[in-house]
């Protein structure tokens, strides 16, 4: 990906984001995923975790909230692309001059940020229907947390989606990746209850970061330097799969352009 | 004797079309994503949170829970797709069409869903042997068989209700998918129900699959079928009582369909 194609084409980045937000707010799937579904994940999580004490009540809404963003990257940011040839547009995006992996990039984010509802609905869910007192331990940490969580799910995602539409035996597993993430990153219970073999897997997951980032700056368990690391790491992760997703973005336009084909099977 | 034997003709006959049919379209990755990975992935999930909660002591309370839980991935979102599936391919006017049977065409359609469904219990409670060291030792198999078969045919009733509810409306997987999850917790899979406020108790006598999560846990502790049949004839009954709820939505809707001149009242 062009780096700078996101500054000249900002504006069109910003307007595919506002049409696929327009557009998602009419989709039911979509208010299950990042609203219905972390919501009753993260009811599940107080009743379960509450003999834990503590900060246990932020931890909930923080983790069940990952669980929206990463449902909502791998089904609607993975199928970006794929839903643009099921509507019947894709020749045309990958036609018209505009990069198309600016659009992609527009779609992501607008998928990404109003992901973002489902740790809002997890904290009003916590704090006005069951009660608790939620403090934010590190809110501008936690702040700088979101952001950088956002980009790095934003570039996550646009590894997915080429990989998607290119190669559908892997779309099929779709179903069978939800959970695994959810395991791997820690977003509820901490990875050190896991086989130690796991742990690698997790370290190379953007999510994990992220999650290890919101969890410490929102409950205030680790320090400033382990913060560091999540963003650093999770700065690193980001433009190793923004690499990545330009090779894949070429191979694909390529197959789109060249071979008319978008599919290898 | 000629009608019988029509009408066992159709139930087979609809009930493996339309097995068939889901599958082939879904493909065997597909199959194998959803049915055997995703399964096993949510056990690990709930079961490792379920670890943390209670610091490690109480791992097969959560393993049976959703490995019983499991069987309505087959009851809910099989059953569903095999009832809407008419309508998205476009075959329901031919269904309304025929003279056939619609009690053995409307409930043909889960007949698939409850063998699936209940290999998907066993294997999944096999997961929960293999991984989290479930003991079978002292427990009574044929009970738990009965009982893993009650709760899957108890679930698809509440599956032909949803599937009914996919000819009208067009949200039919935001409803599906919030049942489902809505039954990981008042199913008791997760949460010991005594421990819910008063009013998700009561809710969740009325729904399918508690009982069978209960029984369950109480035949895999060593626990007689005498123990269990009472919450096991609950069980069915109130999957019969949602069946036969759907069956009577799927009948209201052919009339309708017919009187109004169209099959999508969406």
């Amino acid at each position: 990906m062009n780096f700078k194609n996101l500054f000249v084409y900002w504006r069109t980045v910003l307007t595919v984001a506002e049409i696929t937000l327009r557009h998602q707010w009419n989709d039911s799937f979509i208010l299950f995923a990042i609203l219905v579904q972390p919501m009753i994940i993260a009811v599940l999580a107080l009743f379960m975790l509450r003999g834990l004490g503590g900060d246990y009540a932020m931890f909930v809404v923080v983790g069940s909230g990952l669980t929206g963003l990463w449902s909502s990257l791998l089904f609607i940011s993975g199928n970006s692309i794929n839903a643009e040839r099921w509507q019947g547009t894709l020749e045309s995006l990958v036609a018209i001059p505009t990069p198309f992996e600016v659009i992609i990039f527009g779609k992501n984010l607008a998928n990404v940020v109003q992901s973002l509802i489902s740790m809002t609905s997890s904290y009003l869910l916590a704090a006005l229907l069951f009660g608790y007192t939620l403090k934010m331990v590190e809110p501008l940490l936690f702040l700088g947390s979101v952001l950088l969580s956002v980009f790095a799910f934003i570039s996550f995602g646009l590894v997915i989606a080429p990989l998607f539409i290119m190669y559908r035996g892997i779309q099929q597993w779709q179903n069978a990746m939800e959970f695994p993430v959810y395991i791997l990153a820690g977003f509820l219970f901490p990875i050190a209850l896991l086989p130690n073999w796991t742990t690698p897997i997790s370290y190379i997951l953007p999510p994990y970061w992220a999650a290890r980032a919101l969890h410490e700056t929102s409950t205030g368990a680790g320090d400033v330097q382990k913060v560091i690391l999540a963003w650093g790491l999770m700065l690193i992760f980001s433009v190793i799969d923004l690499f990545i997703a330009s090779k894949l973005f070429k191979v694909m336009l390529y197959k789109a352009r060249v071979d008319a084909t978008l599919e290898t099977e | 004797m000629k009608t019988i034997a029509n009408n066992l003709r159709l139930f087979w006959q609809g009930t493996m079309l339309s097995y068939i049919a889901l599958f082939a379209w879904l493909r065997p990755t597909t199959y194998i994503a959803s049915k055997i990975l995703m399964p096993l992935a949510q056990i690990l999930f709930f079961t490792f949170l379920g670890s943390y909660a209670s610091g490690g002591s109480n791992v097969d309370f959560y393993v049976i829970g959703n490995a019983i839980q499991i069987t309505a991935v087959s009851g809910i979102f099989g059953v569903t797709m095999s009832i809407g599936g008419d309508r998205w391919a476009g075959t329901l006017p031919y269904l309304f069409g025929t003279p056939a049977n619609r009690l053995m065409m409307f409930f043909g359609r889960a007949f698939m869903h409850i063998i699936d469904g209940a290999l998907g219990v066993v294997i999944a409670l096999m997961w929960g042997a293999l991984l989290f060291g479930v003991d079978f030792s002292q427990t009574n198999m044929s009970a738990l068989g009965l009982t893993i078969l009650v709760t899957t045919i108890s679930t698809c009733g509440l599956g032909l209700l949803m599937g009914c509810l996919s000819l009208i409306t067009a949200n039919v997987m935001f409803v599906n998918n919030t049942v489902y999850f809505l039954l990981l917790i008042f199913s008791g899979a997760n949460v010991a129900l005594d421990t819910l406020p008063n009013w998700m108790q009561a809710f969740s006598q009325i729904l399918p699959l508690t009982r069978g999560i209960a029984s369950a846990r109480i035949l895999i502790a060593g626990g007689s079928f005498s123990q269990v049949a009472p919450m096991l004839m609950s069980e069915i009954g109130i999957g019969l009582i949602y069946g036969w709820l759907g069956y009577m939505l799927f009948k209201w809707f052919e009339l309708q369909a017919k009187r109004k001149g169209t099959l999508e009242t969406v």
